[in-house]
């Protein structure tokens, strides 16, 4: 196997859910080894989670668990058994980073606080990911990724003025917590690379979300002005920049749309020509922004009877051809079967499964390294795959004591 | 120690669509030398602005992006520009650019040229759509990226909610920023490989790679059953239409409710909860014990008349009380805040996530977030506001080049 950035480094990957597993993809991706520690009477609940690729769940047969946990291995730990808890300790002493996103104090609870982590291991670099993180008066309080949100403002950030908040159609702070997750880790990586010194990495999912927002948090704090305010969200029109034409327009077909943001008068001149000057265009009040934004809606009609009778990708590459931004809204079926970019990039693979089938699909790993780009290796775990493996490998238990530990039922 | 990433020298030519990985490292400890045009960034022409007053140094959304970094005027297609360009290059560990494809290298200036003989090097190109490919050259903002990548097309409206609505972009440049969570991630991956070999690469960060890396269920239902989720108003985007998230509260707000009493002890909780105050006295009937058939994926008219009860009872009390009501009865529940009204929740205050700055027309600090992230052997720190256009040109040239 090539070396790969983060060859040699060993994860102890107690996480669960979507926000960890995505953390603990990236480091997968670029080469960690990634030791999911799973339960059989506590199992990840993805493990369940549709799209099946059968009837009934099996624990093996979860596309979505199979999407996240990519390159990655299992073993079964009970970790109520004190053998089972015994087991952790050695495999946190043979890890570079345990990482987890249970409820804050579940780790206390399992008398591995960063302090007991450090006992283990001097070096250890623990990273927790929660809702509302390890400190502060409503630490115990819990959240998924849309109640992260929901209270970071980006369900409110989302949506057309005058009705409910459309929000985020999945999961954006479940992977957005899980990718600073990975960033935080890399970092400390690096520091422990040139020190030696370990660290305890706290992440509030709520946080990260309102890391996202800083721009209109500032324009309170700054001017006084609150995002809850008449006309906002302005739907896909823009907030700032001020743009026009700026919008979705709707094309030929069941629920087709373009998306076409105008950002100078150069571009709606070029617009104007891909649509062939029409007369309405060349009215003086489309010349200027001041006045696209004036005439906004008018714009929007004309625009959208010219692009309603056309295929959305005939009109995305007329309007790129002159240079003026426009893209198709792609359903994930789009993005697989018909998107020349990702196609001729070869964005698109498959990896063997035995639940999922000898061509289980996957994309690719972004961003893409000239010397040592991350790699698709493995198909998710099945539950528990890895753990006699590991157990000798890794924690050097021998035949025998991987048999009387089976007995007393530590690996379930 | 200031942050993780002490010591690393990096030079950051970013308008909207890579700043925010510069300060991803600057706010980390990194010396962040931000390279721009006589004229400015172009993120300093994006409002909103201090007092709606616009100015290369009023601009917020710069002020937010720019935290911990310098900032060099350079003219880069002038000879003394791109001389000095190639010497700060040739003392920067790690370089990010968001300029189009090829530009830099086509000039002479980007990595193929400032590699030779500068093997630690290691830079990252962020562009929409990446190096190569069909659309290496397409012009993308943010909306478009979030169009393409699958983000919007998965966010939006029932059909029955709001007719003919359209897909739904959400705002703050989310296209930009998973860009750049994604480039960011790329630049530590290959430091962490430069840390055991001392060799640089080149990293091509897509956002249109990104944003499709970041659709949860949509692809792998198309994997695995060859479906497309549908937009559902307020919640997951899903193959079968699902029952609604946000209700409204009583002072207009919504409630986000993302599952009810999954186990007996906290149902028994809740109920208690709503009976106190008049709501729901028939759900002592034995019929609603069975968890599953109390959950609305169910289908069941259990599940029904717990959704109603429920509306009820939020419809009879604030938001902050519903929320709050239900994490201390252990419910995931959430309140649809604006993105400001955070502030006023002492939790953050706690936790010390606020930090503050000051700039051009406000000399007293003003708040903005923190760090995503509590590191506790090398936290981060606000060392300085974003900087004034050119504010550091001399500073950085005596530094860096000794002149």
């Amino acid at each position: 196997m090539p070396d790969l950035p983060l060859s040699g480094i060993r994860v102890c990957d107690l996480t669960w859910v979507i926000a960890g597993p995505t953390a603990t993809r990236v480091l997968a991706d670029f080469g960690a080894d990634v030791i999911r520690v799973e339960h059989g009477q506590a199992v990840d609940p993805i493990r369940l989670g549709r799209p099946l690729n059968a009837d009934k769940p099996t624990l093996n047969n979860s596309g979505f668990f199979n999407y996240f946990n990519r390159n990655k291995r299992s073993i079964l730990l009970n970790v109520r058994h004190p053998l089972g808890m015994e087991l952790l300790h050695k495999l946190i002493a043979a890890s570079d980073v345990v990482i987890e996103n249970f409820s804050s104090g579940v780790l206390d609870s399992w008398e591995l606080s960063y302090e007991a982590q450090k006992a283990i291991n001097p070096g250890i670099i623990y990273c927790s990911i929660s809702g509302y993180g390890h400190n502060g008066r409503d630490k115990h309080f819990t959240t998924w990724g849309p109640t992260a949100q929901a209270l970071s403002g980006l369900t409110m950030m989302s949506g057309l003025a005058g009705e409910p908040p459309a929000g985020w159609g999945y999961s954006y702070m479940d992977h957005t917590a899980g990718y600073y997750g990975a960033i935080a880790i890399m970092m400390a990586l690096h520091h422990k690379n040139l020190t030696g010194e370990g660290q305890h990495i706290d992440i509030s999912q709520v946080e990260a979300g309102m890391i996202l927002a800083g721009p209109a948090i500032l324009d309170f704090t700054v001017n006084g002005r609150s995002f809850r305010r008449p006309g906002m969200p302005p739907g896909n029109h823009a907030w700032e920049p001020a743009m026009a034409p700026h919008n979705t327009y709707r094309c030929r077909g069941e629920d087709r749309w373009v998306a076409i943001a105008v950002r100078n008068d150069a571009e709606w001149q070029a617009m104007a020509r891909a649509m062939g000057d029409p007369d309405w265009a060349a009215d003086a009040k489309f010349a200027t922004l001041a006045g696209r934004l004036a005439n906004q809606d008018e714009l929007d009609a004309q625009i959208s009877a010219w692009s309603s009778s056309r295929d959305d990708y005939a009109v995305m590459a007329t309007l790129q051809a002159g240079g003026v931004p426009a893209g198709v809204c792609q359903s994930p079926g789009d993005r697989v079967e018909n998107d020349e970019q990702f196609r001729a990039r070869g964005w698109w693979s498959t990896m063997p499964h035995p639940e999922m089938g000898d061509e289980s699909q996957f994309d690719g790993v972004a961003p893409r390294l000239s010397a040592t780009p991350g790699t698709n290796r493995t198909a998710s775990p099945l539950i528990g795959e890895h753990t006699f493996q590991i157990m000798a490998e890794v924690l050097g238990l021998t035949d025998d004591e991987i048999a009387e530990h089976e007995a007393m039922g530590v690996f379930m | 120690m200031s942050g993780p990433l002490e010591g690393l020298r990096v030079v950051e030519l970013c308008d909207q669509l890579g700043q925010l990985a510069g300060k991803l490292l600057a706010d980390m400890g990194a010396d962040v030398v931000k390279v721009e045009p006589a004229e400015g960034s172009g993120a300093r022409a994006v409002g909103p602005f201090v007092d709606d007053v616009a100015g290369p140094n009023r601009s917020l959304n710069f002020w937010y992006h720019n935290t911990n970094k310098r900032s060099v005027v350079l003219d880069l297609v002038t000879e003394a520009g791109a001389t000095a360009w190639k010497e700060l290059v040739a003392k920067a560990d790690i370089v990010i650019d968001d300029r189009p494809p090829r530009w830099l290298d086509d000039h002479g200036l980007g990595y193929s040229q400032l590699s030779e003989g500068h093997a630690a090097l290691l830079w990252c190109s962020i562009t929409p759509f990446g190096e190569t490919g069909p659309w290496a050259n397409y012009q993308a903002t943010d909306m478009v990226g979030l169009a393409l990548g699958g983000p919007m097309k998965m966010n939006g409206y029932d059909q029955d909610d709001v007719p003919g609505a359209p897909p739904i972009r959400g705002l703050g440049d989310q296209g930009y920023n998973t860009a750049c969570h994604y480039a960011v991630q790329g630049v530590l991956a290959a430091l962490l490989y430069r840390d055991k070999t001392g060799l640089g690469q080149h990293v091509d960060a897509s956002m249109h790679e990104a944003l499709s890396s970041t659709t949860e269920v949509g692809l792998p239902y198309w994997f695995t059953r060859r479906t497309n989720v549908t937009r559902q108003t307020g919640r997951h985007a899903a193959a079968q239409r699902t029952e609604p998230w946000l209700h409204m509260a009583n002072d207009g707000q919504h409630t986000l409710i993302f599952g009810v009493g999954r186990d007996n002890a906290t149902w028994t909780k809740i109920k208690r909860w709503w009976q106190e105050s008049g709501f729901g006295q028939q759900l002592d009937e034995a019929r609603f014990d069975d968890p599953a058939a109390r959950q609305p994926g169910r289908g069941s008219p259990e599940a029904a008349e717990v959704m109603n009860v429920l509306s009820a009872f939020i419809g009879a009390h604030t938001a902050e009380e519903v929320y709050r009501g239900g994490q201390e009865r252990r419910q995931s529940w959430g309140v649809v805040r604006a993105p400001d009204e955070a502030i006023q929740d002492p939790h953050w205050s706690d936790r010390g996530f606020w930090a503050e700055v000051t700039g051009e027309g406000r000399d007293a600090p003003v708040r903005l977030p923190g760090a995503p992230y509590q590191f506790s052997a090398t936290p981060w720190a606000l060392r300085r506001p974003a900087p004034k256009l050119g504010e550091h040109t001399a500073e950085v040239i005596s530094e860096w080049l000794g002149r």
